[in-house]
């Protein structure tokens, strides 16, 4: 294990003030569930200081408001997968903490550290991009919130400053009509870090074509984000088998197109658009 | 490295202590406490043999840092059994020869623990996941979960 300073700040203002001092920024620690990993890998270098804010109050929790649900970074996946109101709510993202890690990560890792750590194969991200969550993050310069689509640069980077901490995820609440899923693929149920995945929200309208269709695969683009060429396939048509392999076909090519060909792409390429597929006819 | 005061309840016991900020809770727990019962695996989260319950809740003691225990409950396999008696999970183990060479046993009972404590009658599906993030490379799986589906948990 490496060598650091631990400090634990009573208070989210403690926690903003220490990481506004000049010289190098603390690395936050919360649940501890990929930092802990991290510090016991020789190639990384060590952190000068380990702020630890798994105990702040103030940014655990989950609430209903208005039409908005509101999650507080530290919640863990295991409340997450508790909750009725995600349940009710966003149930692709119930589907996505409660299939992360194993039980004993979900009691211990937090949804705002897997956002900010930003990986690739993070489970919680897809679903909540395709919910069109936006993040607040606050330092002792003041707030501000991003959409997530915006947030992330490439894998493990984002758009956060050293000195700014997240405060809090929130989404709208999928509309009445709305149907979501969100599936994985790992090389095991437990304990899989995902190869690929995908998560999808499809809104028809009374007529029973589609109305609006969000797609976010994971581990698959360089970046996460919604795939509009995919989505404007299925937009004023009834939903068919045909329709949805057509638009996976579509994801798939989209992905060869920002990632070329690699080593992988001869396995992603034909599964990608099975997923899609599937998981949009999970949706009907 | 600054050193770090926290005071912390482990098996019912109350303990002040002064700690490296950089020891794992799985380290305090062995190296410095002498708790040995708790297996160090993987030291990644991946095997499961260091579950221990935080606040009632199964966790890898690899993965948290012992600093932030600072005020809270910890429960290891020598807090399970009692005075003189075994704990009901740890004696439906022996009757189900559950254990082979053992080094994942205390995690194995920990996570079942955690199961038992909110479901007292867990379907086999649910027993499955709840030590999904534990591995035994001796029984095949199927004795553990029969002991822990077998296991009368006490009402009082």
């Amino acid at each position: 294990m490496k060598m650091f300073d631990y400090v634990s700040p009573r208070s989210l203002s403690d926690a903003c003030r220490l990481l506004s001092g000049g010289g190098e920024h603390p690395r936050i620690l919360a649940g501890g569930t990929d930092v802990l990993v991290e510090l016991r890998k020789s190639a990384v270098p060590s952190p000068l200081m380990i702020m630890d804010i798994s105990r702040l109050a103030e940014l655990k929790g989950i609430e209903e408001s208005g039409d908005s649900i509101i999650i507080r970074p530290l919640t863990t996946h295991a409340e997450l997968a508790q909750s009725e109101i995600i349940k009710r709510h966003a149930p692709l993202l119930y589907t996505a903490v409660s299939t992360i890690g194993s039980p004993q990560i979900r009691n211990r890792g937090t949804i705002g550290g897997n956002i900010m750590n930003a990986a690739a194969c993070a489970d919680t991200v897809p679903p909540l991009m395709v919910l069109g969550a936006q993040l607040k993050l606050l330092s002792a310069e003041g707030e501000r919130t991003l959409p997530m689509s915006d947030f992330f640069v490439k894998p493990y980077q984002t758009l956060a400053g050293p000195n700014e901490l997240l405060t809090q995820i929130q989404f709208p609440k999928l509309q009445a009509g709305a149907r979501s899923a969100f599936i994985k693929l790992g090389r095991r149920n437990a304990l899989a870090i995902a190869r690929l995945s995908v998560a999808v929200v499809l809104v028809k309208k009374s007529d029973g074509t589609i109305g609006e269709a969000r797609i976010v695969p994971g581990a698959a683009f360089p970046q996460w984000q919604q795939v509009p060429e995919a989505e404007k396939l299925l937009i004023g048509k009834k939903s068919s088998k045909e329709i949805f392999a057509e638009a996976g076909e579509k994801v798939s090519e989209t992905m060869i197109s920002l990632t070329g060909r690699r080593w992988s792409t001869e396995y992603k390429e034909p599964v990608i658009a099975v997923l899609v597929r599937r998981a949009l006819e999970a949706c009907t | 490295m600054n050193s770090v005061k926290i005071s912390v309840t482990i098996n019912g016991r109350k303990f002040e202590l002064e700690i490296e900020p950089n020891l794992t809770l799985l380290d305090l727990l062995r190296e410095e406490l002498g708790l040995t019962g708790t297996k160090c695996g993987c030291e990644v989260g991946e095997c499961g043999a260091c579950t221990v319950l935080f606040n009632g809740k199964a966790v890898n003691s690899c993965l948290v840092l012992a600093p932030q225990i600072d005020g809270q409950e910890i429960v290891t396999v020598e807090g399970l059994a009692g005075e003189n008696e075994l704990h009901p999970l740890q004696e439906s183990f022996l009757d189900h020869d559950a254990v082979h060479c053992g080094f994942c046993t205390p995690g194995m009972l920990m996570s079942a623990k955690d199961l038992l404590d909110h479901n007292d009658e867990p379907s086999e599906q649910e027993v499955r996941i709840a030590i999904s993030g534990n591995l035994c490379r001796c029984t095949g799986y199927q004795q553990i979960v029969d002991a822990i589906k077998d296991t009368k948990v006490s009402t009082d």
